[in-house]
């Protein structure tokens, strides 16, 4: 877990890695101007300045693009561009349409830098429809679109390298329904110079050469082969005519038709709406009624859109530089101790000096080396830090998406966008949270007219906010949505057999809740495109237990639906308690862990075949952890009880001898240990030792299980002060 | 006396070896009374056992855990896992024990517990008979059976490490 990727000293690596992490930041900071525009456009305004920002944030990526060979970034870039253009010259005007073709570019950059990755499929149908979609948005005073560019078969990385006035004449021969056609030639590097001239000569009488453009493939060291982009009235046949030559190929660059580059029967100003202004580009635009109602987005987008993640490509941390320069001071003072010890050890070998008073001064240094090192692991932690707004914003754009996929309409508020966390933890935790705010557009809040039916607000309100307490996080995901309906899920969990309706007769509404955590459940009999896809919220749980995190639920019907989860600041150093079981040492994690006591035995006693204790007067199960690891039990006197809290479950864990806390690095067990549960991991003591980590979610969830746990009736004890 | 000629044969036997081509390296080692041998290539280093952490609840053949150089391994006693007799007291820490990191796939490596790391043998192809030459149907994890030349009569289990890291 805390182990870091092997050394990747290559140094194309690195610029592709830079590469990576400014795309990725350019589209993240995109998707946020564009919320700021979206809620801009709620209130009725447009920001001139925000649209000049967008169209920076894309030429900038166009540009990074192309030079990095992303050829379909850049190709959308450029049309993107030419929108933006549009725009920002008061050519068009932002529409909530508009900004849904928008943000599914920004959705797309997100795909295509996975895909470069190698983490997924580049998504070449849907770059395609969007840039259909954009190319009819785009509107010129000359009536030239974009679109009709699209329309051809030409590679979008094209018009990263042209020229402007080359674009120019390319649109204008477009426009004139001029043929193109695309030259490949190839030329000895010796003579190319005449040779291009008495190819430019020969083919001046048919039409206009627009561009030529070194094409990179199959030249060898003497030869150089040309693609040349040209427009004329002629025919290829003769232009074939008229320049032949054995290294001569030519062919009409072919307009596409509609079947070709859309999924069939699905008109391109489906794609684009109704709300657009009427556009003269084609015939078939006019073809479909204005008010057809809004189709959504290719079925198979959708599908995708929904298997998506959200986890960005790039494992960069920036930087604040005031950070960097408080550890480059500590580091400084680090090599003052340095010195120091040296002297010391100089001295100590000259004999010189009084032992005591040596001593003395290796206590000295010892105590100072502490400071300075605890500051430096506080400092690097600190660097790794990142506010959790990074993921925030990426779920805004999820739940614009959704809200809008689902014509519901939910406002979304946000606050403690600026709590840190590991970065590494933001990263996982964006599928989550994106899949519990799936859940809460999709299936919790109503729509409009049932809203007001229940005399509710008619926009629905989802709420995430974030705070720091103590060394956890705490995330919520809350809507004003139905609620969860106990009955409901219990007559689901039955169905789908997760229990019986013997069991589900003996649950408390708190385990009823639980149920819905559980592999395979489902209140849906058929799934819907934005979630219950039969990834459940079992996997949330999962992926959340994965980084040490509990999720809870609470939820009143009618009223809204609240998960909460729970997650460590950091996974690089805990704090952890050292304790003794059958003369082995074991870690638990303090983050976990409420308050260690002495076993009192004699308030002890069995419920229904478990151990319960009594701890100021409130029940608190009990687990013997050498019996459940399956270790001879020790027969010392004394034992302890480590109690401890995950959600608001609480267990306490006998062991025999508290050893003390210790800040250590957890590693992870290695692949083949990965069936073995109850681990987090492992780590090393200083004396080549090593203590296993208890992964106490894990347990707690194993112990106190829905199956076991819910004929306890426990109730949480009163914490202590 | 015998050892400086027989390490003439050997010399001898591996340049005969050499002249009819090629060899496979195999690391050799003991196990119960028994030798073993695994392809060289597999065996990243060979370690005296540092304190071994066990881990409750894995498969009995798992040792434990220890950490070399700050990363975490998992180490197989190979005595069990072939079901071989349990080392004398039940103490693997024996002077000439060492633990053979294994280079599996997935960038993980494995330890193997083994009694006493013995020498190299390089074995040409007809060196090694089949699995099937013990007779009866042999585990996955025996490739063969090494006999070298140059072994005075020495009889080496080959193993196949695969099989054995994929389920220690």
């Amino acid at each position: 877990m805390a182990e870091g990727g092997g050394g990747r000293g290559d140094g194309g690596d690195k610029v592709r890695d830079e590469f990576f992490s400014e795309a990725q930041e350019l589209v993240d900071g995109l998707g946020r101007d564009l919320l700021a525009l979206d809620d801009a456009l709620k209130h009725g305004r447009t920001d001139v300045e925000l649209v000049n920002d967008v169209f920076r944030a894309v030429h900038t990526l166009k540009g990074l693009s192309a030079l990095f060979g992303v050829t379909r970034m850049a190709g959308l870039s450029h049309e993107l561009e030419e929108v933006l253009d549009d725009l920002r010259l008061g050519r068009l005007e932002v529409t909530a349409t508009l900004l849904d073709l928008l943000f599914r570019a920004v959705a797309l950059y997100s795909r295509i830098l996975a895909a470069e990755k190698g983490d997924g499929e580049e998504p070449s149908a849907e770059i395609e429809q969007l840039l259909l979609a954009l190319g009819q948005t785009s509107q010129r005073p000359t009536g030239r679109g974009g679109g009709g560019v699209a329309q051809y078969d030409l590679d979008p990385a094209l018009f990263g390298v042209l020229t402007e006035y080359e674009e120019h004449r390319l649109r204008s021969s477009i426009q004139q329904g001029l043929s193109l056609f695309r030259i490949r030639v190839r030329f000895s590097l010796a003579t190319i110079d005449s040779a291009l001239d008495e190819l430019k000569a020969s083919a001046r009488p048919h039409g206009e050469i627009i561009t030529y453009l070194p094409s990179g493939s199959g030249a060898d060291v003497d030869t150089i082969e040309l693609e040349i982009l040209m427009a004329g009235r002629a025919t290829v046949d003769v232009l074939r005519g008229a320049i032949a030559a054995p290294n001569v190929a030519i062919e009409e660059v072919r307009r596409r038709t509609a079947s070709s580059s859309q999924p069939a029967g699905r008109p391109a100003e489906q794609l684009v709406s109704q709300a657009a202004p009427p556009l003269a580009t084609s015939g078939a635009a006019s073809s479909a009624p204005p008010a057809a109602p809004r189709q959504p987005p290719a079925v198979a987008t959708r599908a995708d859109a929904a298997e998506m993640s959200l986890r960005s490509v790039s494992q960069t941390v920036r930087v604040d530089i005031r950070k960097l320069d408080r550890l480059m001071t500590i580091v400084g003072e680090l090599a003052i101790v340095k010195t120091a010890i040296t002297r010391l050890s100089e001295r100590a070998r000259a004999r010189a000096a009084d032992p005591r008073e040596l001593a003395m001064e290796l206590q000295r240094l010892n105590r100072s080396f502490d400071r300075h090192l605890a500051q430096m692991q506080g400092g690097i932690l600190e660097v790794r830090m990142v506010p959790l707004g990074q993921v925030f914003d990426k779920l805004a754009r999820i739940v614009r998406q959704i809200s809008r996929d689902l014509g519901k309409e939910v406002n979304l508020v946000v606050t403690g966008a600026d709590t840190e966390i590991d970065k590494l933890i933001v990263e996982e935790l964006s599928d989550p949270l994106m899949h519990m705010i799936r859940n809460a557009i999709d299936h919790a809040i109503e729509g409009r007219a049932e809203r007001l039916r229940v005399g509710k607000p008619p926009v629905g309100t989802l709420a995430l906010n974030a705070f720091q307490k103590g060394n956890h996080v705490v995330i919520g995901v809350e809507d004003d949505g139905a609620g969860m309906d106990p009955k409901g899920i219990v007559a689901a969990a039955i169905r789908r057999g997760i229990v019986t309706a013997q069991e589900a007769a003996e649950l408390s509404p708190r385990d009823v809740l639980a149920l819905v955590f559980m592999p395979g459940f489902t209140t849906r009999d058929v799934a819907t495109d934005t979630s219950g896809r039969g990834v459940g919220l079992d996997v949330v749980k999962t992926n959340i237990a994965k980084l040490g995190g509990v999720v809870d639920i609470a939820s009143d019907v009618g009223i809204g639906t609240k998960i909460t989860v729970t997650l460590p600041i950091t996974l690089a150093i805990i704090n952890v308690l050292l304790v003794e079981i059958a003369g082995r040492l074991f870690a638990v994690p303090l983050a976990s862990v409420d308050e260690a006591i002495q076993l009192d035995a004699s308030q002890l006693r069995a419920v229904d075949s478990r151990e319960v204790m009594t701890v100021r007067g409130a029940s608190l199960p009990i687990c013997r952890l050498d019996r459940l690891f399956g270790l001879a039990p020790s027969h010392g006197a004394r034992k302890y009880v480590v109690i401890a809290q995950v959600g608001t479950r609480r267990l306490g864990f006998v062991v025999d001898e508290i050893v003390g806390q210790r800040d250590i690095v957890i590693k992870a067990l290695g692949q083949s240990l990965k069936g073995v549960r109850g681990f987090a991991g492992a780590t090393e003591l200083g004396d080549q030792r090593v203590a296993l980590v208890l992964d106490v979610a894990a347990l707690v969830e194993e112990v106190l299980s829905p199956g076991e746990a819910r004929f306890l009736g426990w109730q949480p004890a009163a914490r202590g002060a | 006396m015998a050892a400086p000629s027989k390490a003439r044969t050997e010399k001898r036997a591996a340049r005969r070896a050499g002249e009819m081509g090629s060899r496979t390296e195999y690391l050799a080692f003991l196990l119960a009374g028994e030798n073993y041998a695994v392809r060289i290539g597999h065996v990243a280093e060979i370690l005296r056992p540092p304190p071994i952490t066990e881990v409750p609840r894995s498969s009995p053949t798992v040792l434990g855990v220890i950490s070399v150089r700050g990363r975490l391994v998992t180490v197989v006693d190979l005595r069990r896992r072939f079901r071989l007799p349990e080392a004398p007291l039940n103490t693997p820490m024996d002077r000439r024990a060492r633990i053979l990191l294994a280079d599996v796939g997935r960038g993980e490596q494995i330890g193997l517990l083994v009694d006493e790391v013995q020498q190299v043998w390089r074995l040409a192809v007809e060196e090694i008979e089949p699995a099937n030459a013990l007779g009866g149907e042999q585990p996955a994890y025996i490739a063969g059976i090494g006999r070298p030349a140059a072994g005075d009569g020495t009889v080496l289990i080959l193993l196949d490490l695969d099989p054995i890291l994929e389920s220690p």
